[in-house]
């Protein structure tokens, strides 16, 4: 018999360093000693977490050997018969038990390692809650003999749990209950309710505390896409959610929305925002949201602040197609931000906007990995809805199952950003599951590109496919885009061409393009568009002048304008009578004056203002935390804890000298899970107690029960059980089998 | 990717490329649910509607068809979400029938207990409906049929009618094939005989029960509410939008069918006759006296047994409503589109039924049946004076303005010589210039004040050659027919109606005897708004597959005549 901290020091360091890979809580911060690292582990919230990340099968099996266990242990082949498991269901049991050990859920208390018996980590059965298999904690030796078909009902209604029910008032039911009550097979509780004691259901489960062994779910009838639907919507959607992106950072360029107050972007601007992407506000501000994240853009940290693209948006901008989108993916597979709450209201009413502070949920990145890599997990093509998905994830993690909507939220930003293709999981989403070659594997379903484009008399145009990027270019360029899809439809409207113009191209360059990209030649109408709109582009011209000078005398004009002297101030003839001059007023006039000429000042502000659109930059975001790589390797650094866990424990045995009595603790941790340890031990140890008067007190107790800051003992030398709060507890001290009894060291 | 000739676009618009070896037997095959769009040179349009795929639902076709056709020509995957919409917009056509109760009388007849509570619940339905029969049957009101169909397409449950037609008073008409009440000039009788394509659309209509035929102008759609009247024998009321169209329905009836002078009707403002045969015209009916219509009567007047409504995208408003009040009687609606400007497509399609037989102008043109049209946009440059008039013009005035500049004259002259003795139509908006024009050219001029009589006059001199160019104004419009008009001149028009422009091209499209090409020229001054009105509609032109091209009127000598 070993108890569970002498398990842990006996574990050799491999076993340890993989302990604290799969319960990396128990690493942060490091503990001390061993001692220290075996409290925690029996701790409540470390339990807890722990037995969130275990699946439903070896949740089974732990349960069963915490209702079974007998102080020696149960067996593997005890668990398999209890879990309802059938001949050839050893192995799986055993490999389940062993992942409870490997986790220290459960520990070896005698036995070898191939059939060992094993234990319940202290505090496990608590950690479980009241019930546990639907087993109450009461016990109860009574046997169950003949009832009446009534009584045997509300047993069998009993038996599976949950195990308490409601005790009827009167009617057949409450005859049955008294039956019940009477014998003994039931137990009243608070508030006119029965429970079925543990001894009686295990009875009347035949010692079974499984109906049956629990086997991962196979999600069948799933609605089923054909390969090819998954890959080219996939595909459409990942260019698409790319393409909106370059879209919202172009928009963002032109009018930077204002940071607001408490951070964030007021619900305005994200309507303005997702009417102009034409796409819903939820959908705009997961885009927004991974924008920012990516740092394409960001808050300029001016006094009255805007929310402007950065350099990174260039460079993310000049990448091709596939390696934009992988970015995107990465950063929303890495990000901790969680879009879906956008929109909705915080505690105080408010309405929480996008990349507002309190958007960041630290589960984000788990739970889409849990999504995706269950996703990869089915059959190829098949289309999961989120309640199916939660069914999965309910098996893979029972006690942390997460929100329908959390799980909706993840399929929902998963297809937009092509990561599903008509609801099925693509490669791309399979790529990002696994950590693989994302830019390959959106190369790898995306169409081939098309050089293409038909052009009609009716000025519109049609790419039959994907557009290179060259053409694609060219319609942004010149065009208005219809409709996208497998093809592209464009129309050339008189602004359309303006713009192009505006860029810098003339008609003829414009046709010559169109001409290369089209087989039939440049539709005769569309020709006139386009050189209707040139003959008319440039006809007004503006320019930016400083100042001028009118007259209406011609001659004297003309007579300024040539004046070498005069030369300084930048003199254009815009009219016979008009001079524009690139020179303040005050020096103008000045300058004239010195002349001999007699100006005067026309209107006190006569400036032309530049309306060239300047381009915004700001610089990149310092690295955000979940870019940066942790430089050590988990396990290289959990091999280095084991080693400081073993040079604290051995500090501990040499210092001390006095044998057994350094097995004491007054850490308050360690003391607590040495009582938990000693109460599932049933071992007696010496309290050391802080007195109503301040002074110490020491005793020698069984502890029964550690729960919820209380300690419950049974004080052998007077016989009564007593409760101390946590908090008095100055130290414990493990009895050794050769301490003689009662007497005090 | 397959070789498909089709690309199903996620907005649900279907791109045909034209071209394609498939591209014709798949034409065929979703002509039944989707509706063309436009049809330029290389890639037709077509576009999934709701109505589209209600009116495949009501000729018989069922979603698994559509999807499949989709799939089967599709080049690239067909979108998911599209198909998944097909299927359920589909199958929400019919849940909801209006039937026949032995015993209740008109009842609405759910398949779907829900989707009757669903409707029953709207506000929409409220005192069109009797009372509730079971689960799934209601009573409806005989006089709100129409009405309630029209709440329940709004609805988005739409129901299918099986509630019959009242037989109406049996009355023999017969199509004179053999030709004897349209004899030639030396009085022999000249056979003649349906068109394939008048056929089907006739076969179309009567097993649909009611409904629409689309059929471009001049492929002979009075020729198909002859045989449906031939179908149905019995009394008969054609609504048509004038007057001049009523004589010409007349004219053609009494030549083509068993039908005698004495039992055709006119119920126009010049006469209330109520015959058999009663041709009633739009504006009569819809007369208002003392906020009440005092010619509704006729449609009570006999126990008609079909109605007849000719151009059917023009039905006024007030006529929508009273035809919701005779949805137990046979409903033909003609028409060259379903483009209505008002967008109450929807209303044409609860009221008078859905589209029962479309067919493409240019496949009847490839067939022969109406003209091949060479359609020409002519850019006059205004001269300096004129521009800085028209760019110191009041808004309102701008289009009159440009519409009317003096320099078009100089054009049609040109034009009216180029095609000298060919009969030519000039058609304008605006009087004055019409006016001017006429004097110009030396040709009879027909207004809105041009008396009947003299309409008539001119149009049959016009016909027999008599006279070969006539400047008409918007009366010409509607429903004239000029067999032998093979040029048209438009000098202005409508702020830029698609409708106005399917109907004069309509004009030029009957056949010519000799095969001859039509001509279509529009007049713009460049840079205008008329240039702006005239692309609008020339976009229509397009995408109805006639090519254009574009000559500057002063390059007008050079260019020789297509």
């Amino acid at each position: 018999m070993s108890t569970y901290s002498e398990h842990l020091r006996a574990r050799s360091d491999e076993q340890l360093v993989d302990l604290l890979l799969r319960r990396p809580d128990l690493a942060h911060p490091s503990p001390a000693t061993l001692s220290s690292l075996a409290a925690r582990a029996t701790s409540r919230p470390s339990l807890d977490r722990a037995l969130a990340q275990v699946d439903a099968g070896v949740l089974q099996v732990v349960e069963a050997v915490v209702v079974l266990d007998d102080d020696a242990g149960v067996r593997a082949r005890t668990v398999v018969a209890a879990v309802g498991g059938g001949r050839g269901d050893g192995p799986l049991v055993r490999e389940r038990l062993r992942i409870a050990t490997e986790l220290a859920l459960l520990y070896p208390v005698a036995g070898g390692a191939g059939d060992p018996a094993l234990r319940a980590a202290p505090g496990l059965a608590e950690a479980l809650g009241p019930t546990v298999a639907g087993l109450s904690a009461v016990r109860s030796t009574v046997e169950v003999g003949r009832v009446s078909p009534a009584a045997r009902a509300v047993l069998d209604a009993l038996t599976w749990g949950p195990p308490v029910g409601r005790r009827p008032v009167d009617g057949p039911g409450a005859d049955a209950a008294a039956e019940l009550i009477a014998a003994g097979l039931v137990v009243e509780a608070d508030g006119g309710r029965v429970v079925l004691p543990r001894d009686v259901a295990l009875r009347l489960r035949n010692g079974r505390t499984h109906r049956g062994l629990s086997r991962p779910p196979v999600a069948t009838d799933l609605p089923r896409r054909r390969p090819e639907v998954v890959a080219a919507e996939s595909a459409a959607a990942a260019e698409r959610a790319v393409r909106l992106v370059a879209t919202l950072v172009d928009l963002w360029a032109a009018a930077p929305p204002a940071v607001l107050r408490a951070g964030g972007v007021g619900v305005r601007d994200l309507r303005r925002t997702a009417q102009q992407l034409a796409v819903s506000e939820a959908e705009a501000a997961l885009l927004i949201e991974l924008a920012a994240v990516g740092g394409l853009v960001r808050d300029d940290g001016e006094e009255r602040p805007h929310y402007l693209p950065t350099a990174v948006a260039d460079e993310w901008a000049a990448g091709e197609l596939p390696e934009r989108w992988a970015a995107l993916a990465t950063w929303w597979r890495h990000t901790t931000r969680w879009p879906a709450l956008v929109g909705g209201r915080d505690d105080r009413g408010q309405v929480r906007p996008a990349l507002g502070p309190e958007l960041a949920r630290p589960w984000a990145p788990r739970l889409r990995q849990q999504v995706l890599a269950t996703a990869a997990t089915l059959d190829p093509g098949s289309a999961p809805d989120a309640a199916a998905v939660r069914d999965l994830l309910g098996w893979q993690a029972p006690r942390a199952v997460p929100p329908l909507d959390a799980v909706q939220a993840v399929l929902d930003e998963a297809g937009v950003l092509g990561l599903l293709g008509a609801g099925a999981l693509a490669g791309t989403g399979r790529a990002v599951a696994r950590d693989a070659d994302l830019p390959a594997a959106l190369a790898a379903d995306l169409p081939p590109a098309v050089d293409d484009l038909l052009l009609q008399g009716d000025l519109t145009g049609i790419v039959p496919g994907r557009p290179s990027a060259e053409l694609d270019r060219l319609i942004a360029a010149s065009a208005v885009v219809e409709s996208r899809g497998g093809a592209v439809t464009i129309r050339f409207t008189p602004e359309s061409v303006r713009v192009a113009l505006d860029a810098g191209t003339t008609a003829d360059d414009l046709l010559a393009e169109l001409a290369r990209h089209t087989r039939g030649g440049v539709p005769q109408p569309l020709e006139y568009l386009v050189r209707d709109a040139a003959r008319r582009h440039g006809l007004l011209r503006g320019g930016s002048a400083t100042s001028y000078v009118r007259t209406e005398d011609p001659a004297l004009l003309a007579g300024v304008a040539e004046d070498p002297r005069l030369a300084g101030l930048g003199l254009v003839r815009l009219a016979p009578t008009v001079l524009a001059a690139q020179v303040p007023l005050i020096d103008l006039l000045a300058a004239l004056r010195a002349r001999g000429l007699a100006p005067v000042a026309e209107t006190p502000d006569g400036r032309v203002l530049h309306t060239a659109p300047t381009v915004q930059r700001i610089p990149a975001a310092r690295q955000r935390p979940q870019d940066r790589v942790d430089a050590l390797d988990p396990r290289d650094r959990a091999a280095t804890l084991v080693q400081v866990l073993r040079r604290g424990e051995a500090a501990v045995t040499t210092d001390a000298r006095t044998g057994p009595r350094d097995r004491g603790t007054d850490d308050p941790g360690t003391a607590l899970a040495t009582l938990r340890e000693a109460a599932a031990d049933h071992a007696e140890v010496w309290l050391e107690l802080v007195g109503p008067r301040g002074a110490l007190e020491r005793r020698r107790v069984r502890p029964l029960r550690v729960d919820g800051g209380r300690v419950r003992v049974m004080d052998t030398a007077r016989d009564a059980e007593i409760v101390v709060a946590a908090h008095r507890v100055a130290g414990v001290t493990r009895l050794t089998a050769a301490e003689p009894e009662g007497v005090a060291p | 990717m397959t070789d498909g000739p089709l690309i199903v676009q996620s907005d649900k618009t279907l791109l045909l490329e034209v071209d394609h070896d498939r591209a014709e037997a798949c034409r065929r095959a979703i002509a039944p649910f989707a509706e063309l769009e436009r049809a330029p040179e290389h890639v037709h349009t077509y576009r999934l509607t709701p109505l589209g795929l209600w009116n495949a639902r009501a000729a018989g076709h069922d979603a698994e068809q559509v999807v499949d056709v989709l799939l089967e020509f599709s080049r690239y995957p067909v979108p998911h979400a599209l198909l998944v919409d097909v299927a359920e917009t589909m199958s929400r056509y019919g849940r909801l029938q209006l039937v026949q109760d032995p015993v209740h009388g008109l009842v609405l007849h759910a398949l779907d207990a829900a989707v009757l509570a669903e409707v029953l619940r709207s506000k929409r339905t409220a005192g069109l409906v009797g009372a509730r029969i079971d689960d799934t049957d209601v009573v409806v009101h005989p006089s709100e049929r129409g009405t309630l169909k029209q709440a329940l397409l709004k609805l988005g449950w739409p129901a299918e009618d099986l509630a019959g037609y009242v037989d109406g008073e049996a009355h023999a008409i017969d199509l004179d094939e053999s030709g004897v009440s349209n004899p030639g000039p030396d009085g022999r009788p000249r056979p003649w005989q349906l068109r394939p394509y008048q056929a089907e659309a006739a076969d179309g209509f009567w097993h649909g029960g009611s409904g629409v035929v689309v059929l471009p102008c001049g492929a002979g759609k009075t020729l198909v509410g002859a045989a449906a009247m031939a179908r149905s024998q019995t009394t008969t009321l054609i609504l048509v939008t004038n007057t001049v169209s009523a004589r010409q329905w007349r004219d053609e009836l009494i030549r083509r069918t068993s039908l005698t002078e004495d039992e055709i009707g006119e119920y126009s403002g010049a006469r209330k006759e109520i015959r058999p045969v009663t041709i009633a015209t739009y504006q009569v009916l819809t007369l208002r006296r003392k906020g009440a219509y005092p010619h509704l009567e006729l449609l009570d007047a006999r126990d008609w047994g079909l109605i007849l409504y000719d151009e059917v995208h023009l039905l006024p408003a007030p006529i929508f409503r009273m035809t919701a009040d005779l949805q137990a009687r046979r409903r033909l609606g003609l028409t060259a589109t379903l483009v209505r400007e008002d967008g109450r497509e929807d209303e044409v399609f609860s009221l008078i039924g859905p589209k029962r037989y479309d067919a493409p102008w240019k496949d009847i043109e490839a067939q022969g049946y109406i003209a091949p049209a060479d359609c020409v946009e002519v850019r006059l440059t205004l001269p300096d004076r004129d521009r800085m008039t028209y760019a110191t013009a009041e808004p309102e005035d701008k289009y009159r303005l440009a519409a009317s500049a003096p320099g078009k004259i100089r054009v049609v002259e040109h034009l009216v010589r180029r095609h000298a003795g060919e009969p030519t139509l000039v058609i304008g908006q605006y009087i004055d210039q019409l006016e001017e024009l006429a004097e110009d050219i030396g040709a009879p001029v027909i207004t809105g004040a041009t008396t009947v009589t003299e309409r008539q006059r001119l149009f049959d001199a016009f016909r027999s050659g008599e006279v070969s160019t006539l400047v008409v104004s918007k009366v010409a419009n509607f429903s004239i027919d000029l067999p032998e008009a093979s040029v048209a001149i438009q000098v202005s028009g409508s702020f830029g109606s698609r409708q106005e422009e399917a109907q004069r091209l309509g004009r030029l499209l009957r056949p010519k005897g000799d095969g001859r090409t039509a001509h279509f020229y529009a007049v713009v001054a460049r840079d205008t708004v008329d240039q702006d009105f005239a692309a609008h509609r020339q976009r229509f032109l397009a995408e109805q597959g006639y090519a254009y091209r574009i000559v500057d009127a002063e390059d007008l000598d050079q260019t020789p005549a297509a």
